[in-house]
Formats: structure tokens, C-alpha cells, sequence
């Protein structure tokens, strides 16, 4: 056996995990992630509201992992359990609703009640995990991290680990290690920005194309940042699947606390605040970018309120997109991209546009979120399923790449610039790159 | 001349993943599979001389024949290859490894390259069940049965139970740890599933009987998958070790093989050996061929095993047919821990047909594969620490073809 498997395990070993104990256990991320924890430990506490509540978060688990196992190792209670659990232990897993002030209170009593050896995390999606902790204990902040599963936990493996300033290194490390040998997680270690790496380049993404799609319709603009730009689901239908409110929260968050080279495609466009005033909030109210009625799939009509069926509507000729797409569906990825690059026509400028500030804006958040483009690769590519932009640059080609965004007027970024001629960004031994490109 | 196989390297695609709904031809799979074995192997396209396609039925879940000629798309320097398409049901790899490794033996090429594929999710449930069905004989054991190969194996269960006896907490203690094992297993179709033994015994809404004893977690499940592994006559090998910088004699070689075909519908063949030690006598016949051609005398001298578990039941079967126990004991070995990770012998490391997936022209070479895996000690996480010889068993049909291979150094 070898050293560094020797070291792993010790690591491993150098903690138990007996007793996990999930805040907010009745929302998707607190069961979606609490049931994982009922793989690794014997007694995962699920504590919500009202024990009733907590019940349904368990029976939410049960459904989501298609288990009624799951039941053999929860027991569930209200938050006046909360002293008396959070006293027992080992690990506090808090997935209450993303706001700061409910969040500091319900750290505050979990402080009190904690053993000071105890491990606290949070779920939040992009608060600062120092801010989290401010005003807490020397031990709390010690053993306090960011451990951000994405939905639904069980499907997506890509999770980030925050450290606050005071975190103990070695936890990190346990942690890290813990989360990918006993949950199945890919880990990425993220610094504590806004949004920290993944909603950070992810909504940017998403936004541009939200800003784009008030002059071209989002019918139009998930065509052109289809499948085939190396995504399993359309930018728009993914909004609408996370909810305006959501996306809002985090670009508005993004926005207060950053400034960036991109800052303009970050923020929220008006239109959206209008409609979202009016109670379109994407596919919890029945309306988004799309609706449905009945079978037929409506888009809004850029400018109103009203949408349109999709079948109607008149686009441009995008027969580009159908012979890159064909190249993906028979596996020739790289001449798929060169088509990508060559084709004529101003949808393509804008897909162009946007996978390269998409490539441009990863690039550039490297010493800012993450130490390495690695992490943001793979949060994009296990957190999000996109493409990751290294994914991109070596199947586009480095060269091709630096003349692509040059033309799209974003800046190139100087990794990429100062690149050897040849250097491959994306080295994971085991990550299927072809995935990412999708045939449609 | 020299008859030895050599294997030079391999690459398997992501079991998990779904290629319809990356809405993708199969010629796709081969291409990132084959060039993934050509990267993995260090052997450049112009070096392959022949391909060899191991496919169940492209013909009904994609409609598609001739199947070799998909080889040819898989790179450009492959045009003028000869190539062919090798059909046994689920045993399909393991014929084309056969053939491709005959060919060396009979000294027509030096590099061969032989690539496993099958492309399901093209199809519901039931219809995909009605097609594995004409794996066995179709018009007497599967035409209008729903998901007839999991009735047929949950027979095989029923006919070690009245043998010998046979508790189902046995069987699922075996679906527990393939699917353990194929959560160390990066390519593994179930490395994010929830399982564990008391699900394995279950019988509820979540895990429902398919086929009489078979319930949910007793199947491996349809996926989509390729894999691809390169091999080389002794002369090419040791080209390829010289300018790797390798010893010849430390890269893995294909020691042994067994191929028999029993009678294809299932009650003939516990017919046929109703009075027989074994309750499916050429299944045993070609593991102790193989392990006769590589000289090994018996079970003591294979360190781990990948076998054929498309149910439980087969497992179940391949324990006391490898020889781990006597005939109808495999229990033994299931509650002593040989077969865990970390055992005497390790049965599927890799999570098997249950953990890893089961597309299934595929999983002949995905064995051998894992195989090389093991013996080059590059197996990660699934390692069997200092295996040095690996025994297959991939069977077409309700233990109809089968076919095992020994692979070491």
C-alpha cells in the first residue's frame, strides 16, 4: 500500500463522525444533503420547525434516494431539541433559509450548545462564511466551514468547501477527504467570495444571457447557447428552474460585494425586477422565461408580459447549430468546436460572445476564487454540467481560443496568453470530457 | 513463433452516463473509447492492423447492423482495417477478445484492437427487456414475459435453493457489496445510488420482485457503455516495451482462456446436470480450462476475481464454481469475507455488472480491462493490494456462452 494511501486514512481516522445533526432538515438542500450523511454515520438528526416538519423532510429523503432505510438511522425533532442534540453532536449541519440574520441567530444557539471540539457547517450558497462567524467562539470559528452541496445533492457531486479565516487547516483537510471517501463528493476548495466560485461564474453566465434575451427573446437565446456550447440544459430554463428569486438573491449578492472586469452582465436587468414585481418567479409560479400551456411551450415576448407558443415563433436561419450539433452525435468534438469558431452569422457572434466571457471571466477569477482554474473547471463541470473552460480551450484549441475572444471584444486572459503553445488545461484522469458536448 | 497475448492497455467510458439523452450515436462511444485505449496504451492509430466489435444488439436498440464498419469511424487511419462484429448475447466481449486474440496466436497481426459497446437507454424498460430477452431462446422463454432474464435467473436461485438451500440474505449481502464496490469505482454506473444491505432485503415499494426471488436490487441495470482494450503479439510487445521503457515480461498477458456453450434454454441445462456436482457444469468446465491453459491449478492461485453477476444469482452460482467453496456452500464465502475487498479473493472489485453496469456488449472487455487494471496495480481505489493474477467469468444468455480468461504479468 502505498504512502499517500497510508496518509489518507490516518487523516481519515483522525475524527469521528457519529452524530450528524441537519438545521433546516425540512428544505431540499437540508434532506437532499442530510441523507447523505446517513451513508457515512449511524444517527443523523433531522430538525426543523416542528418535529412535523422534520417528519416530512424525511419522508421527502426517503422518496429522493428511493430508500425507506433511511428512516433506520434519522430521528427527528423540533428546534427545541436543538440545545440537547446540537450538544451530542458530532457534526452541525445547518441548511436553514438563506438569510444572514436567521442564520447568525441560529449559529449563536448552536454555539452555546455545541462540544468544543464539534464540526459546523453551512450549506449557504454564497453568504460569507466570515461573516457567518463573526461574533461567534474561538472553537466555533476554528472548526466552522463552508460545505456547499449543489441541488439535488444525491445527482450532483460537485460540492465547495469554504474556509473562513480562522478555520483549522487540518479540518479542511479532514473534511476534503471525508466528504469525497465516505459522501462520493468531487471537492473543490473555493476562497470566501461572493457566490464563491461556481454561482459566481454560473449566474454570470446565466445573466448575460437573461440581458441578451430582453432584445432577442429567451427562445432565440437558449437556441443560440444551446446543447451543443457544451451545456445539458439551456441557460433561461435553467433560471427558470432555480427560480427568479434565487438567481436575483445571488447576482444582487455578487454585485454588492465585487467588482469585476464583467461587473455590467452581473447585474440583474429591469425587466426581470418588473415582471418579478407581477410574480413571475420562473417555474414555481407557473411562469418564466417559458410557460406551458397545456403541451404547447410559450416564451415571453421580450419588451411585455405576454408569451407566445414557441412553435411560432420566426427565428433566423440556424442551420449551423444542426451540423455542429451532428459532429457532437457522432463523437467529433473537436471539429464540432472548429465549427463552432468558423461559423457565419450574427447568432453565432453572440453564442461566441458569450462562451467566451464565459471562458474569459473562469480565467480571470483564478487567484480570486479558487488557486487553481482546476477548481472552477470542476464545479462547472460536476456542480453545474457544463463544459468546463478548460474543457473548452482544449477542444477549441489555445490559439483558436485567444483569436475567438480577442474578436468577441472580452478580455483574453493572461493564463491564456502566456500559455506554452500545446499546454492542455484539463487533466482529470477520470472525467469523461465528451459528456459536456450535447447533440442539440 | 511465440503464442502469447499481450495486453497493452485499455479505457472504459463513464457507465453512468446516458448517451441518448447527450442524444448521441453509438459510433460516439467507440470513438472516445477506442481513442481513449489508443491514449491510455500509448499506441498510435496507424499501428492497430485489426478491430474487433464485441454488440449484443445494435440491430434492435438503435437499428443498426454491421457494426464493424463502425470501427473504421472511430479514427482516420483506420479506413482498410479489417474488421468484425462479435455476437454471444452478453458474452459478446469476451468472443471478440477470443477472436482477436486467436488471430495473434495464429500469428495474422501483431496489434489488435477490441472494443465492446452496447447503447440501451435508446429504448423504455419493457421494450429493453423484450430485447434481452432473444438472449435466450426466445419464442419458448421470453416472447410476451415481462423482463423474462430476471425470472430465468431468479430459477437459477430456486434450483440452488432446492439443491442445497439458499437465504436470501446471502444475496443480498453480495448486491450490498458490488454496490460498495462500485462506489470506489469512478466509472461506475452506481457510484452515487443509495444502497446498503438492509435495502438489499427489503421488500417494499422501493425495492419490488422482478423476477420470482430477483428483486430490484438483485439486477444490474441497463446502461449505455463501451470499453476498448489493446493487444499485442509478443513481437509488437516488445517493441512497445522498448521504447516505453518497460519490461516485457511486466506487462500483462491474457494466460489463459475457457469458451464452452451450453444448451441455450435454461431448463435443459439444469436438466442436462441434475445428477452433476455443479448446477451449470460448463460454466465450471471454462473457468478450469482457463486456468488450465494458464497453468494455474486451481482458485488458491487467482487473487481476485471479476465475474458475471447480471443478477445475484449468478454470483451466487460463480462462488462455488470458481471453486471458492464446494459445490452448493457459496454462502460460506459470502459470510466469511472472502469475497469483500480486502478478502482472500476479492469478487468484483470494480462493483461488477450490479455496481459498475452492465451495457452489454461491453462487459466482456470491461472485465478484462479491469483485470489489466488490477495486475498493473492502477486500479485506484478498487485496488486488491499485490494481485497478481485475475480471473474472469463472462456468460451470454442464462448461463449459455461462457467465457473466462486469466490475466497476468
Amino acid at each position: 500500500m502505498s504512502t499517500p494511501t497510508q496518509s489518507a486514512q490516518s487523516l481519515l481516522a483522525s475524527r469521528e463522525i457519529n452524530h450528524v445533526v441537519v438545521l433546516g432538515a425540512n428544505g431540499t438542500m437540508g434532506f437532499g444533503s442530510g441523507v447523505l450523511f446517513t451513508q457515512a454515520v449511524p444517527r443523523v438528526t433531522f430538525l426543523a420547525r416542528s418535529k412535523e416538519k422534520a417528519e416530512q423532510g424525511l419522508a421527502a429523503a426517503k422518496a429522493m434516494v428511493r430508500s425507506n432505510t433511511v428512516g433506520q438511522r434519522v430521528d427527528t425533532g423540533s428546534y427545541d431539541d436543538l440545545e440537547k442534540v446540537c450538544g451530542e453532536a458530532d457534526l452541525i449541519f445547518e441548511a436553514v433559509t438563506e438569510q444572514l440574520p436567521l442564520k447568525q441567530e441560529f449559529f449563536a444557539r448552536v454555539d452555546a450548545a455545541r462540544r468544543p471540539d464539534s464540526i459546523v457547517a453551512t450549506v449557504t450558497s454564497g453568504l460569507s462564511i466570515n461573516t457567518l462567524a463573526e461574533g461567534r467562539s474561538d472553537s466555533f470559528r476554528k472548526n466552522f466551514l463552508g460545505l456547499h452541496f449543489f441541488n439535488p445533492p444525491n445527482v450532483i457531486v460537485g460540492t465547495e468547501l469554504i474556509a473562513g479565516k480562522d478555520t483549522d487547516p487540518a479540518l479542511l483537510d479532514f473534511i476534503e477527504l471525508y466528504s469525497e471517501k465516505k459522501l462520493g463528493r468531487t471537492m473543490i476548495r473555493t476562497h470566501d467570495t461572493a457566490g464563491f466560485a461556481g454561482n459566481r461564474v454560473g449566474f454570470k453566465v446565466l445573466n448575460e444571457c437573461a440581458i441578451l434575451a430582453e432584445q432577442h427573446g429567451p427562445a432565440l437565446m437558449d437556441k443560440i447557447v444551446g446543447p451543443y456550447t457544451g451545456r445539458a440544459l439551456t441557460p433561461l430554463a435553467t433560471v427558470d428552474l432555480v427560480g427568479w428569486d434565487i438567481h436575483r438573491a445571488i447576482v444582487d449578492n455578487i454585485v454588492a460585494l465585487t467588482k469585476d472586469e464583467a461587473h455590467d452582465t452581473l447585474v440583474l436587468p429591469k425587466y426581470m425586477a418588473d415582471l418579478m414585481d407581477q410574480g413571475t418567479l420562473g417555474n414555481k409560479s407557473g411562469r418564466g422565461f417559458f410557460m406551458r400551456d397545456g403541451k404547447r411551450k410559450l416564451a415571453l415576448i421580450p419588451g411585455t408580459d405576454r408569451y407566445q407558443p414557441v412553435d411560432e415563433i420566426k427565428m433566423p436561419d440556424l442551420s449551423y447549430i444542426a451540423e455542429i450539433a451532428e459532429l457532437h452525435r457522432i463523437g467529433r468534438y473537436d471539429a464540432a468546436m472548429a465549427a463552432f469558431v468558423a461559423a457565419k452569422g450574427p447568432e453565432a457572434d453572440i453564442a461566441r460572445k458569450v462562451i467566451s466571457g464565459y471562458i474569459s471571466y473562469s480565467f480571470h477569477r483564478v487567484g480570486e476564487c479558487t488557486d487553481t482554474i482546476t477548481g472552477i473547471d470542476l464545479i462547472m463541470g460536476q456542480g453545474f454540467n457544463w463544459a468546463p473552460p478548460s474543457v473548452l480551450v482544449d477542444t477549441i484549441g489555445l490559439p483558436e481560443t485567444i483569436a475567438m475572444i480577442e474578436k468577441s471584444g472580452v478580455p483574453v486572459p493572461s493564463i491564456l496568453a502566456k500559455a506554452a503553445p500545446g499546454t492542455r488545461f484539463f487533466n482529470h484522469p477520470t472525467i469523461n470530457v465528451g459528456k459536456f458536448f450535447v447533440a442539440g | 513463433m511465440s503464442k502469447e497475448v499481450y495486453i497493452l492497455g485499455g479505457y472504459q467510458t463513464d457507465f453512468a452516463r446516458n448517451w441518448s439523452k447527450e442524444r448521441k450515436h453509438f459510433v460516439a462511444m467507440i470513438r472516445e473509447s477506442v481513442q481513449g485505449a489508443l491514449r491510455e496504451a500509448k499506441v498510435a492509430p496507424e499501428e492497430i492492423e485489426s478491430g474487433h466489435v464485441g454488440n449484443f444488439a445494435a440491430s434492435l436498440y438503435s437499428k443498426q447492423g454491421h457494426i464493424g464498419a463502425f470501427f473504421v469511424e472511430a479514427d482516420p487511419a483506420f479506413s482498410g482495417l479489417p474488421t468484425g462484429r462479435h455476437e454471444a448475447a452478453c458474452a459478446s466481449g469476451s468472443i471478440a477478445l477470443l477472436a482477436a486474440s486467436a488471430e495473434i496466436e495464429a500469428g495474422r497481426y501483431d496489434v489488435q484492437c477490441v472494443v465492446g459497446v452496447e447503447q440501451m437507454k435508446t429504448v423504455n424498460a419493457a421494450v429493453g427487456g423484450d430485447f434481452l430477452g432473444t438472449a435466450a431462446w426466445y419464442e419458448l422463454e421470453a416472447k410476451g414475459i415481462e423482463f423474462p432474464f430476471p425470472k430465468l435467473f431468479g430459477k437459477l436461485g430456486d434450483e440452488y435453493d432446492k439443491r442445497y438451500g439458499l437465504k436470501d440474505e446471502h444475496l443480498a449481502e453480495i448486491s450490498a457489496i458490488n454496490y460498495a464496490n462500485g462506489k470506489l469505482n469512478p466509472n461506475a454506473q452506481t457510484r452515487t445510488w443509495y444502497m446498503n444491505k438492509e435495502h438489499a432485503l427489503a421488500s417494499d415499494e422501493f425495492n419490488g420482485a422482478v423476477g420470482g426471488r430477483v428483486k430490484i436490487s438483485d439486477c444490474s441495470q441497463v446502461t449505455d457503455g463501451s470499453a476498448t482494450v489493446i493487444l499485442a503479439s509478443a513481437a509488437f510487445a516488445s517493441k512497445w516495451a522498448a521504447r516505453n521503457g518497460v519490461k516485457l515480461e511486466n506487462i500483462p498477458r491474457i494466460k489463459g482462456w475457457g469458451h464452452n456453450t451450453a444448451r441455450i434454454r435454461f431448463d435443459d441445462k439444469v436438466r442436462e446436470s441434475k445428477d452433476a456436482e455443479y448446477v451449470l457444469p460448463h460454466v465450471r468446465s471454462t473457468i478450469l480450462n482457463a486456468r488450465k491453459r494458464a497453468g494455474i491449478a486451481d482458485v488458491s492461485g487467482i487473487d481476485c476475481i471479476e465475474t458475471h453477476d447480471c443478477f445475484t444469482t449468478s454470483e451466487y452460482m460463480a462462488i462455488d464454481h470458481f471453486g471458492l467453496t464446494a459445490p452448493g456452500e457459496s454462502w460460506k464465502a459470502v459470510e466469511d469475507g472472502t469475497i469483500a475487498l480486502g478478502g482472500r479473493c476479492p469478487i468484483n472489485p470494480s462493483g461488477g455488472l450490479i455496481g459498475a453496469g452492465h451495457p452489454v456488449g461491453a462487459s466482456g472487455v470491461r472485465q478484462v480491462l479491469d483485470a489489466y487494471k488490477q495486475v498493473t496495480d492502477t486500479a485506484g481505489d478498487y485496488q486488491v493490494a499485490g494481485a497478481k493474477n485475475v480471473q474472469t467469468l463472462n456468460i451470454g444468455g442464462s448461463g449459455t456462452t461462457s467465457v473466462s480468461f486469466v490475466v497476468g504479468a
